[in-house]
């Protein structure tokens, strides 16, 4: 079995190389695992670091953001023929020993999802994940605890299907809806996550208030626009 | 009630402004013919109103405004409204299709650099020989 790890980075070269070391050295899995990291067009020197590291790189001209840099990590599993791709974050909160635990709830399901046992750590964020969920919930039926993970597993439907449709702003709440209205099986596992390694997250203060805003609206029209459209 | 016919030649004038302004632009090649053909099919529109009130008011009238002015502003905030939709539109695709290029581009310089290093092993493999 081959499995596509993608490490969606922007200026992550301090934390690229305990990462990377950790996926060479995972133990107890039973794939053939490829790390891809992309640069998402970074200033410093993630490409190179990943390079020396063992990773493939996928360097992006300019910055696309989250959802262009994984869904480029996507495509290329697709046309490549990979069983599995995982999404880690190149920030290193995304444990590569955890894989196995993403890997062992695939079953039949085509994406699934890891999320923490502990909640976002402030208040703002407490309530932007409780509205998520509710808003994914009554929205397209699926139960999720932590719809802005962004520590995945996708199936080759998935990969067919996210090869081709993508979200690219704020990606991870609209794909698990575009993923449901295509009739796709989601299932989620509770995994360990640490803190950031390196890197800032992209959503703070009033950006989180922003982001819930807008999550809220791309979801529903997320889910909307893919129950219209016809399936292949 | 009858309406006192009023002129817009200022209106005209500003279109003009404009018109000349866009085939400015046009000559000096920052934008394209068919990008800009609506916003001076909109101009050449707005223009005639302004020489022709007589017949502009008759249209005016029968849509129910009673104050012509009121009818152009209408009209003029609608084609403006219409063109930033399509500039919107326009710019949306752009960005997408910037986004899909910039992926396969990224994709295909790494299969290219692979390739390279995969041809330059034998190679280095033959001259260490």
């Amino acid at each position: 079995m081959r499995v596509l790890v993608i490490i969606p980075a922007y200026n992550e070269e301090h934390a690229l190389p305990a990462l990377l070391g950790e996926l060479r050295a995972l133990p107890n899995l039973d794939a053939q695992v490829t790390p891809v990291v992309i640069d998402d067009g970074s200033t410093d020197a993630t490409a190179k670091v990943a390079e020396e590291h063992g990773a493939r790189v996928l360097r992006m001209c300019k910055n696309l953001g989250i959802g262009g840099a994984v869904q480029s990590g996507i495509r290329l599993a697709f046309r490549e023929g990979f069983d599995f791709a995982a999404q880690i974050d190149g920030d290193g909160q995304h444990p590569p020993g955890e894989l196995a635990k993403l890997m062992g709830a695939a079953g039949d399901a085509d994406l699934v999802v890891g999320y923490r046992d502990k909640g976002p750590t402030t208040l703002l964020r407490r309530i932007g994940s409780w509205w998520l969920r509710v808003v994914l919930r009554v929205t397209t039926g699926v139960k999720c605890n932590d719809p802005t993970s962004g520590f995945r597993l996708y199936g080759p439907r998935a990969l067919a299907l996210f090869d081709s449709e993508y979200p690219y702003d704020y990606p991870e709440p609209e794909a698990l809806a575009i993923a449901r209205a295509r009739g796709l099986r989601v299932n989620e596992v509770l995994v360990t996550m640490r803190e950031r390694q390196g890197g800032q997250s992209s959503i703070a203060g009033f950006a989180a208030a922003y982001y819930v805003f807008k999550v809220t609206i791309a979801v529903a029209l997320a889910y909307v626009r893919a129950r219209l459209k016809p399936r292949d | 009630m009858q309406q006192v016919v009023e002129n817009y030649w200022m209106f005209g004038a500003v279109c003009l402004v404009i018109a000349l302004v866009l085939l400015r632009l046009l000559f000096r090649e920052r934008i394209t013919l068919q990008g800009s053909m609506s916003y001076l099919a909109f101009l050449v529109f707005l223009g005639l109103m302004a020489a022709f009130p007589n017949v502009t008011q008759k249209i005016s009238m029968k849509l129910g405004f009673t104050l012509m002015s009121n009818f152009f502003f209408c009209a003029a905030i609608a084609a403006l409204a219409v063109l930033h939709l399509r500039a919107l539109v326009t710019l949306s695709k752009v960005h997408t299709r910037s986004i899909v290029l910039t992926q396969e581009l990224a994709i295909l310089q790494e299969k290219l650099e692979r390739l390279e290093r995969q041809q330059a092993q034998p190679l280095r493999a033959a001259q260490g020989n």
